[in-house]
């Protein structure tokens, strides 16, 4: 990223979002290069050498960015700052909305799980009431339960990675707890082989008992449970990732558990990848001690579709994203990372570099409020008359400036589609047109359910401006999810047709052209369907042909409604791109959300060593770029040589050649300014061998601890080895 | 601490009653949330009601000639014993007669597991603090009497406490309880009771406490301690260490068909339908196990099974209606007898899902169809990745380079093709030995080089296909090699591919794939299939690996394929 002044501020805002998350977190630094085609291929055939080739330049967008900027001369700090601001409002909002809808798609579960666990705790102590004295006491009780088993909800997250699922399950237990119930959230890290089970006991008795001692004892856990605050109420310990649990320590603890449930009501809540992850992970002695429950989260794609309509869909937030960023974070969500918990850092980074960038982001927030609008137009005329009477207020200048710009992005608008000369007009057209364009986009989603499509996919096709709806020409359209949508739709059968138009009712209700024909359609279908139940009353012998009846009413419904969703998709899906001030709420530039999101740290080490002159900026070495010289940094001259070798490196040639580059160029230098003579005399007891020596282990450790090369084998005690992955 | 003399009425008769007798602290019987005690616990119950000899046979069934013997070892009130180790394999009834026992008697003991004591610091101050009648609570900020860490310390507190146990209570309780009238033979003796010795074993300091456990008799030389160890494992076990007076030992058998029985019979509502449940269950699963507990938790949901036909529950059944449950039951008890542990759904949400799927698998059964649905979302890259490691992990490296390898494409499998029959048993054979020998392990860089291999080709054929689809776009490709080694962490943590050896620089990592068969092909089902690939390479590479599998996984990639493009 080139260091300009806009990039600063969001930079320090990604920096402090991460303090707020929690310790284990997916981390973009060790992303691998991204191969170039026609490297991979040819890596093929000539793997020996492997050979870095250097990126043209920087990305070329945020160089044409810049030169938009500079062309505006938002250096000023107040639009810096008034774009701050506006991030800040847009990404808070955006991320209650987000956390708001998360916990909604959990909240049944929720329920449901402390019904559970109240149903337990109830059978735990439907025997003999147990008074402190028994609970307290070392020995088992002597009643006639065979086997102890604790209660245990399953819950299955469906997911490999448990990033997401961390907080569902902080929030299950905060859930849990303000219901009465006493929570210890256990992690994999308290199950580690190297404490035993002292290490999970003591996290445990440490999360319950205020005043724990250090010695982890359960009769301190049985003491605490006697205190007549804490008694009656069910103990419940969540391990949110059982399976990274270590095996061998979880069966203990289950089994010391066991000998206590009687007396103490504990009960888990396990998250669990799969179901017979249990059975592989605990032997079965441990296993016969859990009664187990099981129990679902919503998948991470179900939490996709309720995000994606809440924070890209509806049009509240004033920041929205195009096209190519949404394929790319589509494909980012399911080809590589599959966490809602990265896709929201993307939208995060996607949205700090839309307000750093466009100049107009901090319009943004207020588009979507008409009072605003009309506001920016008064002032606009108003300045302009003030800025006409006195040239030297700067702040007129700079509001002027604003409506300047608004000026060319309404210019710009021009070129893409139908736009009004006039500002207040595009303005509003584009808030009208962004809420019809989502509630047409709902209402295919409706029709997709069936089918089991995902609304991202449906919002990436709805987005693309090449399938430009407006052209009654475009076949594309036919082919995309969105005519597969309408062929579905006439295929519905007659019920679920009843409840699509009554969801489509709820989302056209602000689109009225569309939605008095929904109405008209629903009444239509009603009547039919009353038709029906009347029909099936009649006598037998009608029955044939009534059926046949109905069956072709029903068609003609399902008809009815494809061509309205044919029409409206043709009306009013504009992808956000075709409108015009679009870029004030749509981050596009799909290059530098890639280029934040993917920092190469492995591509980018070997690259700056093989450019270490461009950083130093010193006077010896720059004029020469290939050339190497003994004053660059030596880790940097080894690299450079290590180029010249395949995989394995001889030590001994490697050697040589750093001795002659750290030696040469003193040859060459040299002359220029001293004799022969003086130059032996001055170069021998400076770069004697041992400090070259020294010099090279030292390089040579730098590389290792930096992941590029690996350390002499004891097969091949003089040669060491270049560890490239797909590089 | 010890003995609070302040409290003369309830706890104080405890004191002197119940065996383990710790008398409760004022603060904590009267708050009013702790159940008040209506009706006394079952241990209070016991002592009252003097029970007899019988009563104790009757309750533990089978265990007769043990009890005897142990109470022949353990001697009348007031003499003292020798050590005895009783021992017999889990869950048959040692520690639960020992407790009877004691309690029958009505002598003095201190209880101590090594399962919930699972330190030498912990064991040694769990048995002072019920010798010294100490209780946790808060306002002792739940610490222990004495704090005790090494063995030593141990045996000087053990011994100070002891003798103070032994005379402090007799006083008191002739001043407190003398009504009783046998005030004076109980409380000479105090009876130590060590639980799950053979746990001692695996601990950190097992060697020193072992000994100093089985020596206690020698150490503490005081008769009127009695030292009793359970143990699960033989006493040849621990003769090494103890160099000392050899405990006398009582071994608890299996129960026999007949106690289990009996033992299940026991606090049945429905005798007759039990008895007719265990007629047809027992037979079968005490072949499997005689473990109680084990074959407890296998009983109690077949039972509910067993009585779903039935209305009314008191009901005594017929011999036609005994057919009819059996018939009921029949399916399920195999799967029972297979399976340790099952999973049950709990809400109706769960059943309903439950069932439309196992609607789902039981159609697709019927159309030749296999896989059920992938219930677990992996990325794309992580599939591949997955599918790699199960490459590397059921095929020797040896065949990569025949496999994988881009020169060896087609001309390969032609030769292959042509290969004679002793060159296929042969590699028939091999195919079986590597499927006996399981899963074998393989270094990251081959799993590497697998994964590059299998999605250079996809990137191939997405590429192919972006012509006409406009839904990959150019981006798609790059994600699938983008993170392999964060995506190898996210799919170690998920058990599905584990990691031996220690994690260095240097990287001797092996890795190993943990998913069977029928996962790998429904990941390549339901994720990659989702991924148009070209079936020639399928067919160039897969039918030679692995054999079976491998065309497994390649008629399947193609069907998937070919599904897809008649999709369109």
């Amino acid at each position: 990223m080139s260091p300009s002044p806009i990039s600063m501020p969001p930079s320090s805002l990604v920096a402090d979002d991460t303090t707020g998350d929690s310790v284990l977190q997916p981390f973009f630094v060790l992303h691998k290069a991204l191969p170039q085609k026609c490297e991979r291929k040819a890596a093929g055939s000539t793997r020996t050498r492997r050979k870095i080739d250097l990126p043209p330049s920087s990305p070329k967008s945020p160089e044409k960015s810049d030169a938009v900027a500079s062309s505006v001369g938002p250096n000023d700090t107040n639009y810096e700052r008034l774009r701050l601001e506006a991030f800040n409002m847009t990404w808070s909002k955006i991320d209650t909305t987000i956390k708001e809808i998360l916990t909604r798609v959990h909240r049944s579960l929720f329920a449901e799980v402390h019904q559970w666990a109240l149903e337990s705790f109830l059978a735990l102590k439907s025997g003999e009431p147990r008074n402190a004295f028994e609970i307290q006491s070392p020995y088992p009780l002597l009643d006639d339960v065979i086997c102890k088993q604790i209660p245990t909800a399953m819950i299955l997250t469906k997911n490999a990675e448990f990033v997401d699922d961390m907080l569902t399950f902080q929030e299950l237990g905060e859930h849990l707890k303000s219901k009465g119930c006493h929570i210890a959230n256990l992690s994999a890290m308290d199950f580690c082989a190297k404490d035993g089970i002292a290490g999970c006991l003591r996290s445990l008795l440490r999360q319950l008992v205020m005043d724990a001692p250090d010695l982890a004892d359960m009769s301190v856990l049985s003491s605490w449970y006697c205190e007549p605050e804490n008694y009656d109420h069910p103990v419940i310990i969540v391990i949110d990732d059982m399976e990274r649990c270590c095996g061998a320590i979880l069966a203990d603890f289950i089994r010391l558990l066991s000998e206590w449930v009687m007396k103490l009501p504990v009960i888990f809540i396990m998250g669990v990848a799969t179901t017979d992850t249990a059975k592989k992970l605990l032997p079965s002695d441990a296993l016969q001690h859990l009664q187990s429950s099981k129990f679902t989260l919503g998948s991470p794609l179900e939490r996709m579709n309720a995000l994606v309509e809440a924070v890209l869909v509806k049009p509240s937030f004033g920041f929205n994203i195009g096209h190519n960023v949404a394929v790319f974070m589509r494909n980012y969500f399911l080809g590589h990372d599959g966490t809602i918990t990265s896709f929201v850092r993307a939208l995060k980074l996607a949205c700090v570099k839309h307000f750093s960038m466009e100049p107009l982001s901090f319009l943004g927030i207020d588009i979507l409020d008409e009072n605003q609008v009309i506001l920016y137009l008064l002032l606009y005329s108003w300045f302009s008359y003030m800025a006409s009477v006195m040239h030297y207020l700067t702040l007129c200048l700079n509001m002027l400036l604003i409506f300047h710009l608004l000026k060319e992005a309404l210019i710009r608008g021009k070129d893409c589609t139908n736009s009004r000369d006039d500002l207040e007009e595009g303005l509003s057209d584009l808030r009208k047109l962004l809420k019809a364009w989502s509630s047409v986009i709902l209402c295919l989603y409706e029709v997709g359910k069936h089918n089991k499509i995902q609304l991202l996919d449906i919002f990436c096709e709805a987005t693309d401006p090449t399938l430009s709806s407006l052209d009654p020409s475009n076949h594309k359209l036919e082919r995309s999810f969105n005519g597969q949508n309408l062929a579905e739709g006439r295929e519905l059968p007659l019920s679920s047709l009843i409840k699509l138009l009554d969801l489509w009712s709820i989302h056209t209700e602000e689109l009225c052209e569309v939605h008095g024909e929904v109405r008209e359609l629903q009444s239509v279908v009603k009547s039919s369907n009353n038709g029906n139940n009347l029909k099936e009353r009649q006598i037998d012998c009608h029955r044939m042909s009534m059926s046949l009846c109905a069956g072709r009413t029903s068609l003609s419904v399902n008809g009815k409604a494809a061509a309205l969703l044919d029409y409206m998709v043709r009306k009013f899906l504009m992808p956000i791109e075709c409108l015009c001030f679009h870029e004030i709420i749509c981050f596009r530039n799909v290059d530098i959300l890639q280029s934040a999101l993917i920092g190469n740290p492995r591509r980018n080490i070997q690259i700056d060593l093989m450019k270490s002159t461009t950083y130093m900026k010193c006077s010896c070495c720059c004029s020469t770029e290939n050339v190497l010289s003994p004053t660059m940094h030596d880790t940097s001259v080894m690299y450079n040589l290590a180029q010249e070798h395949g995989d394995l490196i001889s030590l001994q040639d490697w050697y040589h050649s750093f001795k002659s580059t750290v030696l040469s160029t003193n040859k060459l230098k040299c002359p220029l300014q001293h004799s022969p003579m003086s130059k032996k005399v001055k170069s021998s007891p400076s770069e004697s061998e041992a400090s070259i020596q020294a010099r090279f282990c030292r390089a040579v450790i730098e590389l290792q601890i930096a992941g590029l090369i690996r350390m002499p084998s004891k097969k091949r005690p003089d040669f060491v080895q270049r560890v490239a992955f797909g590089l | 601490m010890a003995g609070d003399e302040g409290t003369p009425q309830t706890p104080a008769r405890r004191v002197t009653r119940s065996s383990s007798a710790t008398p409760l602290k004022p603060s904590l019987v009267t708050p009013n949330l702790l159940p008040p005690p209506t009706h006394p616990p079952p241990q209070e119950s016991l002592s009252t009601e003097p029970m007899s000899a019988d009563d104790l046979l009757a309750l533990l069934p089978g265990r007769k000639s043990q009890i005897l013997e142990f109470l022949r070892v353990i001697g009348p009130p007031n003499s003292p014993m020798l050590p005895a180790l009783l021992y017999g394999g889990p869950s048959t009834g040692k520690t639960i007669t020992i407790l009877h026992v004691f309690r029958l008697l009505r002598r003095r003991f201190v209880y101590a597991s090594c399962r919930s004591c699972y330190s030498p610091r912990i064991l040694f101050e769990t048995v002072l603090n019920q010798l010294l009648f100490h209780r946790r609570s808060r306002e002792n900020g739940y610490s222990s009497a004495k704090r005790c860490e090494r063995a030593s310390d141990f045996v000087n507190l053990l011994r100070d406490a002891l003798t103070r146990a032994i005379t402090g209570p007799r006083d008191e309780k002739k001043k407190s309880c003398s009504k009783e009238g046998h005030g004076d033979g109980i409380g000479e003796m105090i009876y130590l009771v060590f639980d799950n010795v053979e746990l001692i074993r695996s601990w950190d300091k097992g060697s020193e406490v072992l000994p100093l456990l089985f020596r206690m008799a020698d150490v503490l030389k005081t008769p009127a301690v009695g030292l009793i160890y359970i143990s699960r494992a033989m006493p040849d076990a621990y003769y090494s260490m103890t160099g000392s007076v050899e405990p006398i030992s009582i071994y608890f058998p299996d129960y026999t068909v007949d106690d289990l029985h009996y033992i299940f019979m026991r606090n049945q509502v429905n005798q007759k339908l039990y008895s007719s449940f265990l007629s047809i269950v027992l037979k079968p699963f005490s072949r499997v196990t005689k473990r109680v507990d084990e074959l407890a938790t296998a009983f109690d949901p077949l039972f509910m099974k067993y009585c779903e036909p039935l209305t009314d529950l008191s009901l005594v059944p017929d011999e036609a209606m005994k057919r009819k449950l059996f018939d009921h039951l029949q399916p399920h008890l195999t799967a029972s007898l297979n399976e340790i542990f099952t999973v049950t759904p709990w809400s109706l949400v769960e059943v309903a899902k439950e069932r439309t799927s196992k609607r789902g698998h039981i159609r697709k059964l019927c159309g030749k169809e296999l896989f059920s649905e992938l219930d677990i979302h992996m990325s794309t890259s992580a599939k591949y990745l997955l599918i790699s490691a199960f490459l590397a992990s059921r095929n020797p490296a040896t065949l990569d380079a025949a496999l994988f390898d881009s020169t060896g494409g087609s001309n390969n499998r032609k030769r292959k093709r042509k290969s004679t029959h002793t060159s296929l048993d042969q590699q028939d054979d091999m195919a079986e030995e590597i499927l006996m020998k399981g899963p074998g392990t393989f270094p990251l860089e081959r799993l590497l080089a697998i994964f590059q291999c299998i999605t250079s080709v996809m990137d191939c054929s997405v590429e192919e296909d972006q012509f006409e689809d406009g839904v990959l776009t150019e981006g798609s490709n790059v994600w699938l090699m983008s993170d392999a080694l964060l995506q190898l962490s996210t799919l170690c943590n998920a058990n599905f591919i584990c990691k031996s050896g220690n994690f260095q620089l240097e990287g001797s990592t092996r890795y190993r794939s943990m998913i069977d068969e029928d996962m790998a092909l429904k990941v390549v089902w339901r994720g990659v299939s989702t991924f148009h690939c070209r079936s020639t390479y399928i067919e160039d590479r897969f039918p030679i690996c692995y054999h079976g599998f491998g065309s497994l996984i390649c008629n399947n990639w193609t069907n998937g394929s070919q599904l897809l493009k008649l999709e369109k």
